[in-house]
Parts: C-alpha cells; sequence; structure tokens
C-alpha cells in the first residue's frame, strides 16, 4: 500500500500529490496492532469486548483499562495507542455533562461521538499558539456504545475524524478474522447473552492465548442499567456458558 | 462638585405577560404595549414570539434586552437542530435559557421571561424565570408592571385557592381564555402601562382538536410543521387610555 | 407606611356595603400580633378602616370620635357618610406638611331619610378623596387588592355574594403580600343590621 511513499508523508499537514494525508492514514495503521476489540447492537443493548492482551505474568491485568464510561448511558472499548485515548475520553464526558447541565437532557450518541471526532483533525503547527494543537494525530480508534432516543446504537470513530455507525465492528490486530466472523454469525434479533457469546467466540479465535476471565473484559449498555462492564461473576458465568 | 454624567444601561418597559398551562394545551398572552415612564412609545410591541410549534416565550422588562434574548434563544434553537436532527423538547428549552440568564449574572439581561408550550409527554407546560436564571416549572405564572394585580386572581381561578370543595386539576381552553382576557381588561383598568393590546399564543397538544377554537374572533394559525402541535394566535383589543 | 403592615377593602353591592381588613400587625418582618383590627364603627351605618401606621390608627381613632361626637351633639343628628367622609378628608390636611401616614377607607349607608344608599370612599394620606362607585382598596396589598377586586366585583351583588366576593378578594390578595394577612374580619352593612365576620384563612 505505501510503496508510493515519498517526501510527501513526513509532514503532518502535507497532502501527497494524489491527494492523501500519509500521517493519518499511517495512524489508522497503528490500530492494526492494536489489541483486538469487538462491539455489538442488539435490540436489548449494545456489547463491547476487549481482548486485554496481557504481556506478562507480573502484570496486574486489573489495571488495563481499555474499556471506559463516558456517561451513564454512554461508553467505549478502544484499541492502538489507547494512551491517546485519554483526551478523547475526557472531553467525551466534558461534553456529555456539559450537554446535560445546558440542556436538561442526555445527549444522544451520534452527537458526542461527533464531538470526539471533531478532536481528530487538529494537529500540526499552530500560529503564535492561538489554539494550540496536537503534534501528530491520533493513534487509536473507539467503539462508542450507548443507548438514547433513537434506540441502542454503536459508531467506530477512527484517526481521520470519520465516524461510521455499525451494527456490529471489530478492530484491532484480529480485526479483518473478527469482522468476517461478526458478518457471518451477526442477526438483527440477537440477545444480549447471544451477543456476548458471538463477542467470546470471536476473540477466542483471535487470540494467541486460552480465553479465560483475566485476560477479557466485557461491558454492555442497557435501558434500564445504563452502562455497566461486568465484574468477575457474571463474566465467568457468561464464559462457562459459551 | 463638578457635573456628572451617567448612562443607566436599563429602562423599564413596562406591560404585562401571562401564561397557563392547561391538560393538553397551553397559553401565553402579554399585552402589547410599549411605555417608557409616561409616555407610550408604541401600541403595538409584541413580547410574545413562536419559538417552535410546540414552544412560546413571552418577554418583559427591558424590552431591548428582551427582543435580543428572544433572538439569541431561537439561535441556538437552530443550532441545535443542526447539531443533534432534533428540535430542543421543551423542559430543554427551559433549561437553556436558565444558562444563557446566568452567564450575565453580573450584568443581567433585565428581562422576565416565561416560557410556555407542550411537553414530552403531551402535556400543557409552563416555565417561569427570574432575570438570572432562576426558574421552575408551573401551572400559571403572570409577571410584568400588572404581576400584583393579576397573579393573586389567577391564585383565585386557577389554583382554587382560599375557596372550599370539589375542584377540577384542569380547565378547559375557553374558560381559560375568557380568565386571561379577563385578567388583562382588569389590569388595564387600574395599571396605566397596560393596554391597548392583547395578544394570545395558544398550543395545542398533538392530536388535540381545535374545535374550542372555531368562530373565535381575530384567530389565525401559526403552525409551521407538519409535527401536529399547532399554535394559534389571537389578537385583541384593549382599552388605549 | 410599611413598618406595619396591612390593608383594607371596600366594595359596594345592592342595598349594602361591605368593608374588610386583615388582622396582622407587623414590625417589618416581625409579626407582633395577630388581633390588630383596623376598622371601626363610627356610627351605627358608617364603618372607618385605618391601614398604615399602627400608631396613627390609634391615634386618629380617637380623633374621628371626638370629631364626630362634637358633630353629633351640635347638630343633634347623626353624621352622613359623605360628610364624615369631608370630615377625615380635612382631619388629615390639616397635617399636610407632616402628615398621618394612613390611608383611611370609609364605606356606610346614608340615613334612611335618604335612601340608605351605600357609599364608599377613600383618601390618601394627606386627604385627597377618591369617592368609587365599585370599590377602594389600601394598605401593603392596595395592587393586588385593585387586581383580584377587579376580576371578582360586579354590580348590584346581594349583602351575602357581595360577602363572598370581598372575601375572597382579600384572602387571595393579603396571601401574596408578605405583610398583610394572619387573620380576616369582614363587616356587611345592611340598612337592617351589621354582621361581621372572621375569615379563616392562611396564618403565615
Amino acid at each position: 500500500m505505501f510503496l508510493t511513499r515519498s517526501e510527501y508523508d513526513r509532514g503532518v499537514n502535507t497532502f501527497s500529490p494524489e491527494g492523501r494525508l500519509f500521517q493519518v492514514e499511517y495512524a489508522i495503521e497503528a490500530i492494526k496492532l492494536g489489541s483486538t476489540t469487538v462491539g455489538i447492537a442488539t435490540p436489548q443493548g449494545v456489547v463491547l469486548g476487549v481482548e486485554k492482551r496481557v504481556q506478562s505474568p507480573l502484570l496486574e491485568a486489573s489495571s488495563i483499562e481499555k474499556i471506559v464510561e463516558i456517561d451513564r448511558h454512554l461508553g467505549c472499548a478502544m484499541s492502538g495507542l489507547t494512551a491517546d485515548a485519554r483526551t478523547m475520553i475526557d472531553h467525551a464526558r466534558v461534553t456529555s455533562q456539559n450537554h446535560a447541565f445546558t440542556y436538561d437532557e442526555q445527549i444522544k450518541v451520534e452527537s458526542v461521538t461527533q464531538a470526539v471526532c471533531d478532536l481528530a483533525l487538529r494537529f500540526g503547527e499552530s500560529m503564535d499558539n492561538e489554539d494550540a494543537m496536537m503534534s501528530r494525530p491520533f493513534g487509536v480508534a473507539l467503539l462508542v456504545a450507548g443507548i438514547d432516543e433513537l434506540g441502542p446504537q454503536l459508531f467506530h470513530t477512527d484517526p481521520s475524524g470519520t465516524m461510521m455507525k455499525y451494527e456490529a465492528k471489530a478492530i484491532g490486530s484480529g480485526s479483518e478474522a473478527a469482522q468476517a466472523e461478526l458478518q457471518d454469525k451477526y442477526h438483527k434479533q440477537m440477545s444480549l447473552l447471544e451477543a456476548y457469546k458471538l463477542t467470546l467466540s470471536v476473540l477466542k479465535q483471535v487470540m494467541e492465548e486460552k480465553l479465560d476471565q483475566h485476560n477479557v473484559q466485557l461491558a454492555q449498555v442497557t435501558l434500564d442499567g445504563g452502562f455497566e462492564i461486568l465484574n468477575e461473576t457474571k463474566l465467568r458465568e457468561v464464559i462457562d456458558a459459551m | 462638585m463638578a457635573q456628572q454624567r451617567s448612562f443607566n444601561p436599563y429602562t423599564e418597559n413596562g406591560g404585562t405577560i401571562l401564561a397557563i398551562a392547561g391538560a393538553d394545551f397551553a397559553v401565553v398572552a402579554g399585552d402589547t404595549r410599549q411605555t417608557e415612564g409616561y409616555s407610550i412609545q408604541t401600541r403595538y410591541a409584541p413580547k410574545v414570539f413562536r419559538l417552535t410549534d410546540k414552544a412560546v416565550l413571552a418577554v418583559n422588562g427591558f424590552a431591548a434586552d428582551g427582543n435580543m434574548f428572544v433572538k439569541k434563544v431561537k439561535q441556538r434553537l437552530e443550532w441545535y437542530k443542526h447539531a443533534h436532527s432534533k428540535d430542543m423538547p421543551l423542559q430543554s428549552i427551559a433549561r437553556l435559557i436558565q444558562t444563557m440568564l446566568y452567564a450575565k449574572r453580573f450584568f443581567p439581561y433585565y428581562v422576565y421571561n416565561i416560557l410556555g408550550g407542550i411537553d414530552e409527554q403531551g402535556k400543557g407546560a409552563v416555565y417561569s424565570f427570574d432575570p438570572v436564571g432562576s426558574y421552575e416549572r408551573e401551572t400559571c405564572r403572570a409577571a410584568g408592571a400588572a404581576q400584583s394585580l393579576v397573579q393573586p386572581f389567577l391564585d383565585n381561578q386557577i389554583y382554587f385557592k382560599n375557596q372550599t370543595g370539589e375542584h377540577p386539576t384542569h380547565l378547559p381552553l375557553p374558560h381559560v381564555l375568557q380568565l386571561v382576557t379577563d385578567s388583562f381588561t382588569g389590569a388595564t383598568e387600574r395599571h396605566i402601562e397596560v393596554g391597548d393590546g392583547l395578544e394570545m399564543f395558544v398550543i395545542l397538544a398533538r392530536g388535540r382538536g381545535s374545535q374550542e377554537l372555531e368562530g373565535v374572533a381575530g384567530i389565525r394559525e401559526v403552525t409551521t410543521s407538519d409535527e401536529r402541535e399547532r399554535v394559534f394566535v389571537i389578537n385583541r383589543d384593549l382599552k388605549r387610555d | 407606611m410599611e413598618l406595619n403592615g396591612g390593608s383594607v377593602v371596600a366594595m359596594v353591592g345592592k342595598n349594602c356595603v361591605a368593608i374588610a381588613s386583615d388582622l396582622r400587625l407587623g414590625n417589618q418582618a416581625l409579626t407582633v400580633a395577630t388581633n390588630f383590627e383596623k376598622v371601626f364603627p363610627v356610627t351605627d351605618r358608617i364603618y372607618l378602616g385605618l391601614p398604615g401606621l399602627a400608631t396613627d390608627v390609634a391615634t386618629l381613632r380617637e380623633r374621628f370620635r371626638y370629631r364626630v361626637n362634637m358633630y353629633t351633639i351640635k347638630e343633634e343628628r347623626e353624621i352622613e357618610p359623605e360628610t364624615f367622609a369631608h370630615l377625615v378628608s380635612s382631619t388629615l390636611y390639616e397635617k399636610r406638611f407632616g402628615p398621618y401616614f394612613i390611608e383611611p377607607v370609609v364605606a356606610g349607608l346614608t340615613s334612611p331619610e335618604r335612601g340608605s344608599k351605600p357609599f364608599i370612599a377613600a383618601t390618601d394620606l394627606i386627604g385627597c378623596l377618591n369617592f368609587a362607585k365599585d370599590f377602594v382598596v389600601c394598605g401593603t396589598a392596595s395592587s393586588k387588592l385593585f387586581g383580584v377586586a377587579e376580576g371578582l366585583w360586579e354590580p348590584d351583588l346581594e349583602p351575602d355574594e357581595l360577602f363572598e366576593t370581598i372575601s375572597q378578594t382579600l384572602l387571595n390578595a393579603v396571601d401574596r403580600d408578605a405583610f398583610s394577612g394572619w387573620g380576616a374580619i369582614v363587616h356587611v352593612i345592611t340598612p337592617e343590621k351589621v354582621v361581621t365576620r372572621t375569615l379563616k384563612g392562611r396564618m403565615d
């Protein structure tokens, strides 16, 4: 893909003669090295699952945070340079609270996702530091899951600032195989439990280590319960059910 | 002592506004006289504005601030519609008005706002505000020069205060319109800053028939969308002395 | 005028008049008494309401008692309501540059010889007379009284209807005034008798 690389791929803000922003495209490549992350939307709610990728047995698996809450009705999972996601998540949280404060209502899933995507292209050099920008694009993709008046929704964001709505999506290193599996097995009327089982089966296929309750994490967003990361007990139940 | 010059950024333009929430409708009314001191600036200056087909805002106090505030609220409604692909629900408009007013806490809009319309559950609603954004949902509220004349009358006739015996929780539309008209004719009699004309906005919830408004003198419909909430305006004369 | 609080209203009916007041005596925000009457009989058929500064209420009550007694003795007849109203006016104007802080309300019926006609009047604190045909209001809740009275009053109310109307006017108006309330009293004057009733209202 990058056989045509030339001087044009070094400057963060430089277009190539074909009209490509190489740095943005390279950032998208960086995500393909990240841990696999899966999201599935069902009529009952949205399910998120991540491969934790515990690099060492001395690593405290519980400290790995790849699924986070944005608001009671919103959560997201990340893949890629996960540290980059911290500012994005914070922005999403602040946007959500500002909206609730100003309008006395929960923000739409699409709106908060759009707010995050609006950050993506603010990189490069700023003139006299008016609105200082980032030096490089974000190297992380997000799966934003939430429920609003339009029902359960799942959105994918990437470093180009594009957002797309999905019924089911996988990102990260095993995403190609995972996405194919999702396309095969997903159907619109899945129950939450079926979605969990599909998520785990997809993760199991692409993970190198044997899947257990310590190297994956699952979460859901439902109307009644809001955003919830499954605790050890529930996680074990779902794994056993698989 | 040297001559002191000063500029007072505020003035009072008189007038009175009133809003009443019914079971499935809301009425928002205001007189049309604008005064400064003992002078009448104009006999027709609207104080009640249609924001959406579900929301009507009445502004009273300092007219310049009132008119500007309405403009800014309308702008925010448009931005919201583009950003979120939907109309702002009434309770969100109420909250927005609070934040807009409080943003100028140390140089306030000298305006008493009353917002009336239909809530997300299809029921009539009225929200009233002070100049720096304190707000509350109520069944009825009067504001402006003749507030002290009109509000106790409404307490008696709408909330049935100091009356014993059974009374309905919500009143029918023709009765409410009569109460509004009577409130304003009474205020016009006894308060010099009230008079000339009365403009009443009636907002009907989705699916609520408009038969009771048939044949009402001086009525015209100003509904814009097909959302099926409907907005009507009724104009009446008031004494011009 | 806002030191002690209190309000009075009077209304005209069909061959009757009514006059009503609250019972509060305050010291600014503090309520000191809830039995402070502000409406006094002048004759059998004339009642005088005195809202305003409490010390002047007491003083004027005594001054008018003196003057009306002198009138009765000299004229060998009872004073008529309109005459009494003028007496009130001139008494207040005597103190034009150091007035009593009271805005009196007069309500009564003319003598039987003159037809027992209803009469009400009010003056400002320096004696400017207002002869109203419908109702008069005074006190800290005056603007509220105006509003409710304008909405509820209609001509030719019978004594019982007038009682209800004036009661609702007073109660709902004082409920919107922090300085008036804490009890209410209503006098309905007809050619045969005067009926005095205390109202049950909010005690706050």
